[in-house]
């Protein structure tokens, strides 16, 4: 029979029922989402690392490495496999594309997949290509391809369509944020025909697999070839950092918005849990009165709680699931950025508990709000439930309060009287706030942070890249010819971390450089720029001391200011100030206003890239930033409308007496519906104020979180402030108008019934 | 003078497939100044009138006038404003507003009511001057239904409606609101009808109308009503 009376109850109830299954699913729901996320980005991500032997450590020497070099590295103990590599960027013929080609030696380790086509054969004169370039620019297994690398070109069949750990993030350089696989793919050919076209080999680089320390293969590498060499790891390898830190982005974004969201759906929980019970005081005291047990009827009404839980746990982990898939998936948001073969949602070991944990605390809340209905004896529990007397509270003490009009007062001391309801409405408003503020100012900050690169950093039309074994004075010849800057980038050992030494000759303000505030800056000649990452490393004026891999020398160069540097982690000098202090350099790139069809292919040059190409391969990025703000303004519009439509009947029902009676004395339903809204608007006002500067901080917190990636500088239109504040009222409002609507329908006689 | 007039007012319910007849063809008239008692048994009909009259519920057919006026047709504003202008209730249950003061609970009806009487003035009638600032939920029983005709008087009403004001209460305190409603009602020249299953509240009554299954059962005028004071239940 009881259970009977759980499905009538519960329909009679169904809007907070509904409200709470819906806070609860999104909060399980957004909770699960992001720590699918990353746990599958972890899992995804290293069985395809492992499948094509991707590299731990990377070796570079500009002057490339021998065979004798190759075999005393394979010899180091601890070394499981070791192979000359080449990757390097060179032009599909006849296009404005390129490729990065990729030579793997020896081939056991930074292999490929496979995905269709011939295996792998060093004997073969074919090109094996990325099969998601392929597909953008439809190339088959058996077309032809040509590529053209300073002059000289090579062609072949495509023998195979493949995905390679080294190329899971497959961008030319690291200026180029995402993919973009119609301009940029890459390739793999074996060495033979790298020879056969080159004529020579050249591997500047060493990839190794090995479980050794860094430092330990650093010592061992150095004991084996008789020099210092630049040794990375794969944490500062694109590929390997770029999942990694998208990991770290979704544990972060795993621990803030779900906690928000759970938080509200919990506190939603006990008011309305507290409510219904209330409402439910004679029915309980009836059960009591008739002979059930406290038991029974605790059990009766704690179920409640645990199959709101459990619905809403149920509806949270299949969208958690959906939210997940829309990320990972062949065609999801992460997509765009890693060329991963499987994408499989992976649910971390820990969610299930913590599930399970949340049904429990659900069904506890209902438990207590019940117990404490039951107390005392039969008699008791029928008396119905009375609110709490009125007191007068400090505000009133307040001159100007006597001053105020009625409805002021009345909802001033009705919000003091239900401080559970009030809080609970509040934290809706500010959630909602604040996924608005968070969510635009993101997308304002990024877009803040495109326009500096775009029109204040990247002040030229061309980039063009060099052949490493191009002289500096052919190079800087070419430089003037174009009326060009160039710089020279080297990995230095710094304060014991691996940075990139940048040496600029920005004469012709082809680059620029901005300050903390985002301001153009003048390089001097007089010392080095520490980008904000290394700001705290030294002081204006100081000393520091670094030294280049590949050489012994360790340069001791003084501290002019700093910079931000929003890509690489960088110290950054001028050409003259590098000669004043004698360090060595090659020059990698020169950046130029010359359109890409003027300039003269030669030797020289490795690849150009036009600046809007460059640029283009950012809207991607854009596009998926875009959606991020969609699904933040959605959640922001779904916890306002849910928490406060929830909160707004529970504050009708419980005034429905009060309104009765003044309808009754001859309000009219516009003046009380006048008197609800405007209690919203109260609560609205207070919750924004609080809202903006908490979603400007969390902001804060996640762009901080992305430092080591980028140097972001927090920006916020006025369009953000506006927008955030006008939904978030608009919310407040529709909601106020959807609930005052309500007391039309107030039955005056049936309400004045009974007793206080 | 009659001040109300009931032309074969019928109220139909409609619960589900269930029909209840609360008014079956009621006709009534009321003269103006008089207190007027409506007696008889719960679910008589007698509360659906006094609802019917003080613009709550309207007719299922039949008309009201009041005043001269035809409230049955009006529209939700329209009976506002006549709730407002018009009458004034008394519950049994007092229905003050619990978030607001005393003052401020018969002071509320100047936001609607174009001639309030002053609420501090009604207040020191109904003998709670000192209890202004007080909240509702401060005062016994009989004193929340004096601030109660306080702010039903304080609308300045042709009619003053009360639905077993001394329903809640013990009959001492009964007795004392009901001789203050009276003399209220008297000084402010008021019609006043009263809905109750008391027969001794009947007795003070210048007109008792009995009320059974939707119909008037008797109409009957007393000449040298009862005082309060020799009332007793």
């Amino acid at each position: 029979m009881l259970g009977r009376k759980l499905i009538r109850t519960a329909w009679r109830y169904k809007s907070q029922f509904i409200s709470m299954i819906i806070m609860i699913a999104i909060g399980v729901g957004v909770f699960l989402g992001f720590n699918i996320e990353w746990s599958s980005i972890e899992a995804d991500t290293s069985t395809f690392f492992e499948d094509t032997n991707y590299a731990d450590y990377r070796l570079y020497s500009e002057t490339g490495f021998s065979q004798e070099d190759i075999e005393a590295v394979q010899d180091i103990e601890g070394v499981d496999a070791a192979t000359r590599y080449l990757s390097v960027n060179m032009d599909v013929k006849d296009t404005k594309n390129s490729l990065s080609m990729n030579v793997s030696e020896n081939y056991t380790v930074s292999t490929m997949l496979i995905m269709e086509g011939a295996d792998y054969d060093e004997d073969s004169e074919g090109i094996w290509l990325s099969d998601r370039y392929a597909k953008e620019n439809k190339i088959a297994v058996g077309d032809t391809l040509t590529v053209t690398y300073s002059g000289i070109e090579i062609g072949g069949e495509v023998a195979g369509l493949v995905k390679s750990g080294e190329m899971m993030i497959c961008v030319a350089d690291e200026n180029q944020l995402m993919p973009d696989y119609e301009t940029f793919g890459f390739a793999y050919i074996s060495p033979k025909k790298l020879e056969d076209s080159l004529g020579m080999a050249f591997y500047p680089q060493i990839n190794v697999r090995s479980d050794m320390e860094k430092a330990e293969l650093e010592e061992a590498v150095k004991d084996a070839l008789g020099k210092t060499i630049l040794v990375t790891d794969k944490e500062t390898h694109v590929a390997y950092a770029g999942a990694k830190s998208e990991a770290e982005e979704g544990k972060t974004m795993g621990s803030i918005l779900p906690v928000l969201f759970l938080a509200i759906a919990i506190l939603t929980m006990i008011t309305t849990m507290h409510r219904i019970a209330a409402n439910e005081k004679v029915q309980i005291g009836t059960l009591k009165a008739l002979g059930f047990r406290d038991r029974r009827i605790l059990r009766h009404y704690t179920s409640y709680g645990f199959v709101i839980g459990l619905m809403g746990t149920a509806l949270g982990v299949a969208l958690g699931y959906g939210i997940a898939a829309l990320i990972i998936s062949p065609t999801g948001m992460m997509s765009t950025y890693f060329d991963i073969p499987a994408w499989d949602l992976v649910m971390p070991g820990f969610c299930w508990p913590l599930i399970a944990l949340t049904v429990a605390l659900l069904t506890l809340i209902s438990y207590f709000s019940v117990k404490k209905m039951l107390k005392g004896t039969a008699a008791d529990a029928l008396r119905p439930y009375a609110p709490k007397a009125m007191k007068k509270s400090i505000l009133e003490k307040i001159p100007v309060w006597n001053k105020l009009a009625f409805g002021t007062r009345w909802n001033i001391r009705d919000i003091i009287r239900h401080k559970s309801r009030s809080a609970m409405t509040l934290v809706g408003v500010i959630g909602c706030m604040l996924l608005l503020v968070g969510g635009l100012g993101m997308k304002d900050t990024m877009a803040g942070f495109m326009e500096l690169l775009d029109t204040d950093i990247s002040n030229y039309k061309t980039k063009i890249n060099l052949v490493e074994t191009a002289e500096n004075s052919e190079i800087e010849e070419l430089a003037e010819s174009v009326n060009g800057d160039w710089v020279a980038s080297t990995g230095i050992s710094y304060e014991g971390k691996t940075v990139t030494l940048e040496v600029y000759h920005p004469d012709n303000h082809k680059i620029r450089f901005v300050d903390e505030e985002n301001e153009l800056m003048e390089l001097s000649d007089d010392g080095v720029y520490l980008c904000l990452r290394l700001a705290d490393t030294a002081k204006i004026g100081d000393t520091i001391e670094f030294s280049p891999y590949g050489s012994e020398e360790t340069y001791r160069v003084c501290v002019a200011g700093y910079l931000r540097s929003i890509m690489t982690e960088s110290i950054v000098m001028t050409e003259a100030y590098a000669e004043s202090v004698g360090v060595t350099y090659h020059i990698g790139s020169i950046f130029t206003d010359e359109p890409i069809d003027d300039i003269e292919d030669s030797a020289l040059i490795s690849g150009k890239q036009d600046k809007d190409m460059i640029m283009e391969t950012y809207d991607s990025f854009m596009e998926i930033m875009n959606l991020m703000v969609l699904i933040f303004v959605l959640a922001a519009v779904v916890l306002g409308v849910v928490v406060l439509y929830n909160l707004g009947v529970m504050s009708y029902v419980e005034r429905s007496r009060e309104l009765a009676t003044l309808k009754v004395l001859g309000f009219r339903d516009k003046q009380i519906g006048k008197l609800l809204i405007s209690q919203n608007i109260w609560l609205t006002v207070i919750g924004v104020l609080i809202g903006l500067p908490s979603g400007v901080g969390v902001l804060y917190i996640l762009i901080t979180s992305l430092v080591s990636e980028y140097e972001l500088k927090l920006t916020m239109g006025v369009l953000t402030y506006s927008v955030s504040i006008l939904l978030t009222f608009g919310v407040s409002l529709a909601v106020g108008f959807m609930v005052a609507r309500k007391n039309k329908q107030i039955d005056m006689v049936e309400a004045l019934k009974g007793a206080e | 003078m009659s001040i109300v007039e009931f032309k074969d007012v019928t109220r139909i319910y409609t619960n589900g497939e269930h029909e209840q007849k609360a008014l079956d063809g009621v006709n009534l008239s009321l003269d103006e100044g008089k207190f007027i008692v409506i007696l008889g048994p719960s679910g008589a009909g007698k509360s659906t009138l006094l609802n019917m009259l003080g613009g709550l519920d309207s007719p299922t057919s039949g008309t009201i006038k009041v005043n001269g006026k035809d409230i049955s047709t009006l529209n939700g504003n329209e009976l506002a404003d006549y709730r407002a202008s018009t009458v004034g209730f008394v519950f049994q249950f007092y229905n003050l507003i619990p978030t607001l003061t005393v003052y401020e609970n018969v002071a509320l009806v100047k936001e609607i009511s174009k001639d309030a009487l002053d609420a501090k003035k009604m207040l020191d009638e109904v003998g709670l001057a000192d209890h202004m600032q007080n909240f509702p939920s401060e005062l016994s029983g009989g004193e929340q239904q004096r601030v109660s005709i306080a702010r039903a008087l304080a609308k300045n009403p042709k009619i003053l409606l009360c639905d077993e004001p001394t329903g809640a209460l013990d009959s001492e305190t009964g007795v004392l609101v009901l001789k203050l409603l009276l003399s209220m009602a008297r000084n402010y020249g008021k019609t006043i009808v009263v809905v109750t299953h008391n027969q001794n509240i009947a007795k003070m009554a210048d007109v008792v109308i009995r009320v059974k299954n939707g119909k008037i059962k008797s109409c009957e005028e007393q000449a040298v009503p009862m005082s309060a004071d020799e009332v007793e239940w």
